[in-house]
């Protein structure tokens, strides 16, 4: 299948001031399929609205290519089935939604005919209907955001772009997005997320990606991303001083929870923990396999 | 074509929303209209005092607007990020910029329309309107328009402020560059300072080829070939200015 995004080797040198550089992103290559949401993870510095600012032509990479739909990011018909919502949104603060949709449809070459219903249509998704003429400094961080995903869905983009979508919107907003979302994907559409919400991320993504100090650090689905570091818990009574020490040696912790000993370590050191409790006669009162969530799985990679 | 129209209209929403532009407009139609109070000169030195203030304003409006707008126009645009949904269409930088610049002087020509109809409103009561009025007043945008270039290229390089400073500049010595520039420049005795002198007197656009006030004042005939060598010398300067602001502006990281 014909990626809908591709990136290969993609890096972005910044030259700062007295001489110094500083790699933003650091040959990054990987592929988004058509029709799939991909989370784009990574913590602050990451390098992440690098990667979104280079895949839309606003910043030139310094080596490696991007391509949208199989069109060089360098030509700007690359972007012309794009979809894209900046972090914090700002519009022209005298203008209503619904004139800001109006501009981004025509911009977006929407047929003359087609635009009204679009406009309204778009509207009406991302729940602004009261607010279409209401102008942009009289809304809320979270109506503005509500704006910039209206204009990002106008004209019918098959790749939407969002940077932080969920940013300045309350959980009920948020959970009307990520439905927003499901519902785009259902469509057809290919959404490439960025976003600090793991929950959301976890929920709605079929493939992440994470990324920190530039690299490229784990990509797959969330279960894949998870799978790396699981861990089992193991629960007996009381433990002597030398398993203690080869637990910890073997990188385990241990707690007590009501009168129980309650071991955590690495899925394939389980059974020489068994071992170790069978030989010195302690009972084995459960054996029971800690899955890593996604936020576990994030600051062990980013890390 | 049609992005470059839609940028620029929103363009021309948005300036036209500036405090800058209703307060530089309102003081210029203040002075236009204040002329009225000239009735106590006789009519003809009435007529020639009128044209004479009132080119004078639409001049200076026309070119602080021109720098005011056009040195923030881009640079406002990239530090409020509006920039960015726009910039994600399939348009090019170059759409962007001339979309931008229409916008700009459209704005201009906004307020220059309102002070050039009470000025013409005023000239038509007096029984002095006449065809030089309306050579001065085309020549007046073709001027504005290219102050606004320049302003509009500067700002592509350094911030809103150093870009207006310069502009202010260019825009004071083009419009004395043949009167007291050139006289400043041959007064001077050190050749490499000359050099120098001269090198920028030609870098600055001749803004003073572009003023019939007196023409206008004084009902002076205007030679057709000139006129023809004062708008080709504007469209020129004004295109490689934009030419330059567009190259720089596609390298331009946002």
């Amino acid at each position: 299948m014909q990626p809908i995004i591709s990136i290969t080797n993609l890096t972005k040198v910044y030259k700062l001031k007295r001489g110094g550089r500083k790699t933003a992103v650091d040959s990054l290559t990987f592929e988004v399929r058509p029709g799939e949401i991909f989370g784009f993870l990574g913590p602050n510095g990451a390098g992440k609205t690098t990667t979104i600012k280079m895949l839309l032509g606003f910043i030139q990479p310094t080596a490696g290519s991007a391509e949208i739909s199989g069109i060089s990011v360098e030509n700007p018909q690359a972007r012309i089935n794009v979809g894209y919502l900046p972090e914090q949104p700002y519009f022209y603060k005298f203008m209503t939604p619904r004139e800001i949709v109006a501009m981004h449809s025509s911009l977006a070459g929407v047929p003359r005919q087609d635009r009204r219903t679009q406009i309204e249509q778009v509207i009406e998704l991302v729940g602004l209907g009261e607010l279409a003429s209401t102008p942009i400094s009289k809304l809320s961080k979270g109506q503005v955001q509500r704006v910039g995903l209206a204009q990002s869905l106008v004209g019918n983009p098959q790749v939407l772009i969002l940077d932080e979508p969920a940013s300045g919107l309350d959980p009920l907003g948020r959970r009307q997005i990520r439905d927003l979302l499901i519902s785009q994907r259902e469509t057809g559409k290919t959404i490439f997320l960025s976003s600090h919400l793991l929950s959301e991320i976890e929920t709605v993504c079929d493939r992440v990606a994470v990324l920190a100090k530039g690299k490229l650090m784990a990509i797959g689905t969330p279960e894949e991303i998870k799978q790396g570091g699981t861990r089992t818990t193991v629960t007996t009574t009381e433990l002597t001083p030398e398993i203690m020490s080869e637990i910890k040696a073997a990188g385990g912790t241990t707690h007590r929870i009501e009168g129980e000993t309650v071991i955590t370590i690495n899925t394939d050191e389980v059974f020489t923990v068994i071992d170790s409790l069978r030989k010195a006669g302690l009972p084995l009162l459960a054996v029971t396999p800690e899955q890593e969530s996604l936020e576990e799985a994030f600051l062990r990679l980013a890390a | 074509m049609s992005s470059v129209l839609i940028i620029a209209k929103t363009t021309m929403l948005e300036n036209a929303r500036k405090q800058v532009f209703h307060v530089v407009t309102l003081l210029t139609l203040t002075v236009v209209c204040a002329s009225v109070l000239l009735s106590v000169f006789t009519l003809g030195v009435q007529v020639k005092i009128l044209k004479d203030l009132c080119m004078t304003s639409i001049l200076f409006c026309g070119g602080i607007l021109a720098v005011a707008l056009a040195s923030t126009a881009l640079p406002s645009e990239i530090e409020t990020r509006t920039c960015y949904p726009v910039l994600a269409r399939p348009i090019t930088r170059t759409q962007h910029i001339l979309g931008k610049y229409l916008g700009t002087i459209s704005t201009v020509y906004l307020g220059l329309a309102v002070i050039g109809i009470a000025f013409a409103v005023l000239l038509a009561a007096r029984s002095a309107l006449d065809g030089l009025l309306i050579l001065a007043l085309v020549y007046a945008l073709l001027e504005v328009a290219l102050v606004a270039a320049v302003a509009f290229c500067l700002s592509v390089f350094s911030t809103p402020a150093v870009a207006v400073m310069i502009s202010l500049l260019v825009f004071i010595a083009g419009s004395v560059k043949i009167g007291y520039f050139s006289h400043l420049v041959n007064g001077i005795s050190n050749p490499v300072i000359k050099g120098a002198g001269l090198f920028i007197y030609h870098l600055i656009p001749n803004l003073e080829s572009f003023n019939f006030k007196d023409a206008l004042v004084h009902q002076l005939p205007v030679p057709e070939a000139y006129l023809a060598q004062v708008a080709i010398y504007g469209v020129c300067y004004t295109a490689f200015m934009l030419t330059v602001a567009t190259a720089a502006f596609a390298k331009k990281e946002l």
